[in-house]
């Protein structure tokens, strides 16, 4: 007890006046009614699903190091055995110039890219590497995970990552320990001068082995699922006002042989696969505003190891308008096919229409210090 | 030289700024005193008109040891280099715009033609990046003024975009009336550094898009926001324009509060020192380009009014607390009378600070060379009779004889050497 009392003292800075932090504060609306029209069955629904609110606290360390807290809650898919709220990031981010630490939930480093897409789900199978110790009830699990991650800045813009997660295990939902190791190499333009790069805004390389039981093999790397990701964003026409870009990744699962059918979503994630996916993204800006944006994409996911020939296929378009400031009403198309053994998992076909309504926003009160990526910083001498 | 001596030049000659108190009255004190004044920018003559040339660009700017910021800054410095000049002469000032930013030079208080007053859309266009602009007027009337930017005010003036400019006149009544060798430009104002930093931000970011257009041709008054009259604008939003300011555009939520408080571009501990000595009189030219009120007093002492706006008063009177408002200018002359060291600071507390933390901000001091070093000494003259065992006997300040009561350990320990003044940093 009296431990505990000397800690509660120390962390609330023996009663000094305290410096408050930055204060930025998160939230994304996605509110859409979507007609399902699949090869079994159609349905209407009302869907408000990737909902989130997100905070954050920031703040300047000693030694010209910054630290900041996130938290973050998601509002999941009604099914999704995640109950009514999923807190998609809980962590502390410690950096200085040349150093990021990361500990905590969050995004994993199994997707390197952002797609236009309504909801960040919408490709899911497509745009992650897929947890394979997941059962496949939701999609939060492949997306976030426990990460304890160190990248290297070197000159602005290249980031070489370390990272280890623990991915939800839905066998062992207790096991916290970490289950996936990997490297990150990724070369990104920042974001305040992507807008007129001649040709190319990012390109990055993820590895990451995930250690799963794979019985007849005692060696881990052996025994793991191993994912390479290829990931790339170009400009097409780099304007301000018609910008014109184009997304790519490409995921290769190297599986495990043994796996030739599928049975649920294990072997899904565990088998060999090879996964294409891009947008093209053209972004109208009227006085220095986004306008409206209009984006066609597609992706194919081949399962070469399966006993039956098997491939899946997607096709996305959407459009969104801007009502004013931070609200913006869009419509997206999706299609996705399943052939092969992946139409026993997931359904033949499916044409899906979303029409929604979108509410982002972001601002950070109390701002004190520059970011990394401020243009006074990468421009004109950075100030720690 | 010694250890400590050696410890003592290696600290002021790579910081730069700090006065080690041992040094207030040392001629090296004054030396080091003239990087806190302002600088005269010199000239070329080119017939009968005196030539002078301006640049701006961005800089990093330190207005006390340790925290830096973006600035704009004139010539690389805050304020920007004093231009001096008689009265009569013929100027010319070559401006050249090396930052990504739109600027102009607004002449406060001069009288310079209309079409070179430096008002953006009224007597002039921008001066747009890596273009440049030649002012030329006639310098008039005599006395103390400003310039400074005058495109985004509010932003470029807190981010450094000003400087003084003094109209001499050889016949001046001022001088007449109170003789004096030795004058100060003071110029204060004040930042909010956070607001610069984001402001500028933005404003760059802006700009790369905007000259991008404009290269290509493709610019127009709407993405510009500016309008050859009312009715093209009205016209622009019957046909679906939105000014920027309408709240669902684009607007600023948080005016600019400041959180530094500078004097010629410092602020304590590096704030300027104002040498005198006893029977001298020297004059003081107080400029503000901030955007807050300062109420300045002077301990000690009361001094003489003796121009307002750069006009000499006729009849100066003495007071010895100035309230020196936003795009004022006063000059003030102060006897010396009463030798120390005395403060000069900002009477609203508030810009007596950096960053919110008292001391800082505008306090300075005046300081007589003539005063014994031996004065100096705490234990010799304190009030507290800790220090000093004969403290409230009427003649201390004459004890010569007074046996050395240096300070123990203990007192060593939290205030160092036994002398004044010291630099406080958290009060």
């Amino acid at each position: 007890m009296k431990n505990l009392l000397y800690i509660i003292i120390f962390i609330s800075g023996w009663g000094y006046a305290q410096i408050t932090p930055e204060f930025e504060i998160g939230a994304k609306g996605v509110f859409s009614g979507n007609l399902n029209f699949n090869s079994d069955e159609s349905s209407a629904v009302s869907d408000f699903s990737d909902t989130q609110l997100l905070m954050g606290l920031r703040q300047k360390l000693y030694n010209d190091w910054r630290a900041q807290f996130v938290l973050g809650l998601q509002f999941p898919d009604a099914n999704s055995n995640l109950g009514q709220v999923f807190y998609n990031n809980i962590f502390v981010r410690l950096e200085d110039k040349k150093n990021i630490f990361k500990v905590g939930r969050t995004l994993a480093q199994t997707n390197l890219n952002e797609f236009p897409t309504l909801r960040d789900d919408d490709a899911q199978r497509f745009t992650y590497a897929l947890n394979p110790f997941s059962d496949g009830v939701n999609t939060e699990r492949d997306q976030y995970a426990n990460v304890l991650e160190y990248a290297r800045v070197f000159k602005q813009r290249f980031f070489v990552s370390v990272h280890g997660e623990n991915f939800y295990d839905s066998t062992e939902p207790d096991d916290f320990r970490l289950n996936s190791m990997g490297l990150t190499l990724l070369y990104r333009v920042p974001e305040s001068q992507r807008w007129n790069r001649n040709v190319l805004q990012e390109i990055g390389l993820s590895y990451n082995n995930y250690f799963t039981d794979r019985s007849g093999y005692s060696n881990d790397f052996d025994a793991s699922v191993k994912n390479l990701l290829f990931s790339t964003t170009i400009n097409l026409k780099p304007d301000p006002i018609n910008f014109v870009d184009f997304r790519f990744q490409a995921i290769q699962n190297f599986g495990w042989d043994e796996v030739t059918t599928l049975n649920d979503y294990f072997d899904y994630t565990r088998t060999e696969s090879t996964t294409l996916f891009g947008t093209v993204r053209y972004l109208k800006q009227k006085l220095e505003r986004p306008h409206y944006q209009l984006a066609i994409g597609g992706g194919y996911k081949s399962l070469s190891n399966l006993g039956l020939d098997s491939d899946q296929f997607m096709f996305i378009a959407n459009g969104f308008y801007r009502l004013g400031q931070d609200f913006d009403i869009g419509l997206q198309y999706r299609y996705s096919d399943n052939k092969g053994l992946t139409e026993i998992l997931f359904g033949k076909s499916e044409h899906r229409v979303q029409l929604a309504l979108v509410y982002s926003f972001s601002k950070i009160f109390n701002k004190q210090f520059g970011d990394r990526e401020d243009l006074l910083n990468l421009e004109h001498n950075y100030i720690k | 030289m010694d250890r400590r001596d050696f410890l003592g030049t290696g600290a002021a000659s790579t910081a730069g700024m700090l006065f080690f108190p041992g040094n207030l009255l040392a001629e090296s004190a004054k030396e080091e005193n003239k990087q806190r004044l302002v600088r005269q920018l010199p000239y070329t003559m080119d017939g009968e008109w005196k030539e002078f040339e301006l640049y701006i660009d961005l800089h990093t700017h330190e207005p006390a040891p340790g925290f830096k910021y973006h600035t704009l800054a004139f010539n690389d410095m805050v304020p920007g280099p004093e231009i001096r000049v008689n009265a009569g002469d013929k100027v010319r000032v070559k401006f050249t715009n090396r930052t990504d930013l739109n600027h102009t030079i607004h002449w406060h208080g001069l009288y310079v033609p209309w079409r070179m007053d430096g008002v953006p859309f009224v007597t002039q266009l921008p001066v747009m990046p890596k273009n440049e602009f030649i002012y030329e007027f006639v310098a008039e009337p005599e006395g103390t003024h400003f310039y400074h930017c005058h495109w985004g005010t509010l932003m470029h003036m807190q981010a450094g975009m000003f400087g003084s400019v003094i109209v001499e006149n050889p016949d001046d009544p001022i001088k007449k009336k109170f003789p004096y060798e030795r004058e100060y430009t003071l110029v204060y104002s004040s930042h909010d550094t956070n607001y610069i930093r984001e402001e500028m931000n933005s404003m760059l970011e802006r700009m790369k898009q905007r000259s991008f257009l404009m290269k290509e041709g493709r610019f127009t008054s709407e993405q510009w926001a500016v309008f050859d009259n009312k009715e093209q604008l009205l016209d622009s939003m019957e046909k679906g324009y939105q000014p920027p300011y309408l709240n669902n555009r684009r607007s600023n939520s948080d005016l600019p509060q400041a959180n530094w408080f500078t004097v010629n571009g410092k602020s304590y501990p590096s704030t300027p020192y104002l040498f005198i000595k006893s029977g001298e009189n020297i004059r003081i030219r107080l400029i503000n380009a901030g955007a807050e009120t300062h109420h300045l007093h002077l301990h000690g002492h009361d001094f003489w009014m003796v121009a307002d706006d750069g006009v000499p008063i006729e009849h100066p009177w003495k007071r010895n607390t100035v309230p020196l408002t936003p795009g004022k200018t006063f000059d003030i002359v102060v006897e010396g009378k009463n030798r120390g060291i005395w403060t000069f600071h900002d009477h609203d507390t508030r810009k007596v600070t950096n960053n919110g933390l008292y001391p800082g901000g505008n306090l300075l001091a005046l300081v007589y060379e003539d005063l014994p070093e031996d004065e100096l000494i705490i234990s010799k003259y304190s009030g507290n009779p800790m220090y000093n065992p004969k403290a409230g006997m009427s003649d201390m300040k004459g004890m010569k004889s007074m046996e050395k009561n240096e300070m123990n350990g203990m007192d060593k320990m939290m205030f160092g050497q036994d002398k004044l003044p010291k630099i406080a940093l958290d009060e």
